[in-house]
């Protein structure tokens, strides 16, 4: 058999497998919504705004009355405190890019999601010798991170999780192999300035 | 009414708190990301546990992902990242579990030299190295360019382009074994 | 365009200020003197000699290498176990080699609990990556380190501390590789790797003309010979 035929039969597999997992997979966009509302209740706080702010909700006039009256006591509030500006359009700008610095440093977010049960998170790295920078998680929902200032340059680092280390940072630009274990490595300040 | 809205308008919309749009998000990559979970994982509940809970840690963490970025490679390193750790949580912790069983969904009148050859392929699948099935899931499955297969997995591009080559070497051997 | 100007000049700045950081933040050898001590090693005069020598160097290690004798003052094996660690420190400075990435894995060895035995070996290959980089570099290709504060009159002479940037980034890339377990043979993907790398760091800690130079003029065959040199 030719190899290439294998692959359409690994495909085909697959395939099979996900149809024969249909009657599971039909509701998962439910559960998983109803997990979330359970899991992250402060969420279900701003729901009424993202439905106001989604565009196609947009086309009843009573709505159109209140998104018009929020955009502008948003944008008067916010053009008062601040001198940010939304963008056009009125959508919300979403900034997840470090803050960055005149010389180029910058705050970098370390993330984790550990298991609700987990005690202690700290990253390690070549930007503090190794010992550990520990993370917090305030509100208690998993994911656990801390900012470290790091000026432009390349980052290896890992975490520990109650002592466990784990070093395959899904945020990170490349992972290597270090002493048979892994390490996650960061480019700062240019093109891997990764959430 | 999200059918017609682009993906960054949904993940603008789900970002402001929108799980409607979520559900979206979910309709449209839940099939590949169950793929590619069945794919890794040596049975089926453990690759629909994986799949809803990628579905959950992508929610949660969204504030944090950069809409510059391309949105299925951010999701599928999650899934990937929790097969990973569930394997290895099963390593230690042994399920009792059945392996996978082909079911249906297929041509009935192809139904059992296929149902045959696939369940060769399942069987030759879960006894490759993950190292090298899931390059191959990526690639075949979810038919994704090396450099995503890379940046999902984190080995560079040239290890992901050795991997596929051996792996289908491997499963070509261990097809032939079993015939 | 401005931005471009304005940032080369400031990495000027920083390359050329940096030497000067380097000796305002040293350490007195007292101090690892009294480090040492603490281990405590058999042969102090050797080791303080090349920290002594080291010194001169703009990107010298003072804090790190400090901190790692300290560490390994802590350590509970051997004392021999830990001298022999920075013999091949001592060594790799001595002959004037940018040993900040030698330190660093030995820290992070220290800190995931690596039988110093094995660190060392790890910093053997490391230390053997950075000769044969720089024997490449100088004997096949003709680019070389120019003494600080001189003007650079040759291309291919780049001042001493932006050519042991180069050193150090090309040298781990091939180590990584290996340590990944990368065949030396595959010379084309330990390029693409080292080329990643570079110019990742090109414009960030790594001027674009020096990245230019080396990528223009190394090939994958190069980078196949050091690697099998290395592990052989």
């Amino acid at each position: 058999m030719k190899t290439d035929g294998l692959d359409k039969l690994l495909q085909d597999t697959l395939k099979a497998e996900v149809a024969a997992s249909a009657e599971r997979l039909s509701d998962m966009e439910k559960r998983v919504v109803m997990e979330l509302g359970e899991r992250c209740p402060r969420l279900r706080g701003f729901q009424w705004l993202g439905q106001l702010l989604a565009p196609t909700r947009g086309t009843r006039l009573g709505q159109i009355v209140v998104v018009g009256a929020t955009a502008a006591i948003f944008l008067f509030v916010g053009l008062t405190l601040s001198d940010r500006v939304l963008p056009e359009g009125g959508a919300p700008q979403v900034s997840l890019q470090p803050l960055r610095s005149a010389d180029g440093t910058q705050e970098v977010v370390f993330v984790w999601p550990a298991p609700l049960d987990a005690k202690t998170v700290a990253v390690v790295g070549n930007f503090n010798a190794w010992e550990g920078t520990d993370l917090s998680d305030p509100d208690g929902d998993g994911i656990w991170t801390t900012s470290i200032p790091l000026s432009p340059g390349r980052y290896e680092y890992a975490f520990i999780v109650d002592g466990r280390w784990q070093g395959h940072d899904p945020r990170a630009d490349e992972v290597i192999q270090s002493f048979g274990e892994y390490s996650s490595v960061r480019y700062i300040g240019r093109g891997g300035d990764g959430v | 009414m999200y059918r017609m809205q682009d993906e960054v308008s949904l993940l603008r919309a789900s970002l402001q708190g929108d799980t409607g749009a979520w559900g979206e998000i979910i309709s449209r990559y839940k099939d590949a990301i169950l793929g590619l979970c069945l794919g890794f994982m040596r049975n089926r509940a453990d690759a629909e546990d994986v799949s809803h809970d990628a579905f959950i840690r992508a929610y949660v963490n969204l504030r944090r992902y950069d809409l510059e970025r391309r949105f299925s490679t951010w999701l599928f390193t999650i899934a990937a990242n929790l097969c990973r750790n569930k394997l290895r949580y099963r390593k230690n912790h042994p399920s009792t579990e059945q392996p996978l069983q082909i079911r249906g969904g297929i041509d009935p009148a192809k139904l059992v030299g296929a149902e045959d050859r696939q369940a060769k392929i399942r069987k030759v699948l879960a006894k490759m190295p993950y190292g090298y099935r899931a390059p191959l899931v990526l690639r075949f499955y979810n038919e994704l360019p090396y450099q995503e297969i890379s940046s999902i997995l984190s080995i560079p591009e040239g290890t992901v382009k050795t991997r596929i080559h051996r792996g289908k070497a491997m499963l070509k051997d261990l097809f032939e074994e079993g015939a | 365009m401005i931005s471009r100007i304005a940032f080369r000049f400031w990495m000027i700045v920083l390359l050329l200020v940096l030497p000067a950081v380097g000796v305002i933040a040293q350490i007195p050898l007292v101090e690892y003197e009294q480090a040492l001590y603490s281990i405590p090693v058999f042969n102090p005069d050797f080791i303080l000699s090349t920290i002594e020598l080291g010194m001169t160097q703009g990107d010298f290690p003072a804090e790190p290498l400090l901190r790692l004798i300290d560490r390994l003052a802590s350590h509970p094996a051997p004392s021999f176990e830990k001298e022999a660690i920075l013999i091949v420190l001592a060594h790799a400075l001595g002959d004037g080699f940018p040993i900040e990435g030698l330190i660093n894995k030995a820290s992070e060895g220290l800190a995931r609990g690596v039988p110093l035995q094995q660190i060392e070996q790890g910093l053997l290959v490391r230390w053997s990556l950075l000769v044969l980089t720089r024997e490449e570099l100088l004997w096949s290709k003709g680019i070389f380190s120019a003494p600080a504060g001189l003007p650079q009159k040759m291309p291919t002479a780049i001042p001493m501390l932006r050519f042991n940037q180069l050193l150090i980034h090309i040298s781990e890339t091939i180590g990584d590789f290996l340590e990944g377990g990368g065949s030396p043979f595959e010379g084309h993907v330990l390029y693409q790797e080292v080329h990643k790398r570079l110019t990742m760091l090109q414009g960030v800690t790594l001027l674009p003309e020096d990245v230019e130079l080396v990528l223009n003029r190394i090939e994958p065959s190069d980078l196949t010979q050091v690697a099998l040199a290395a592990v052989s």
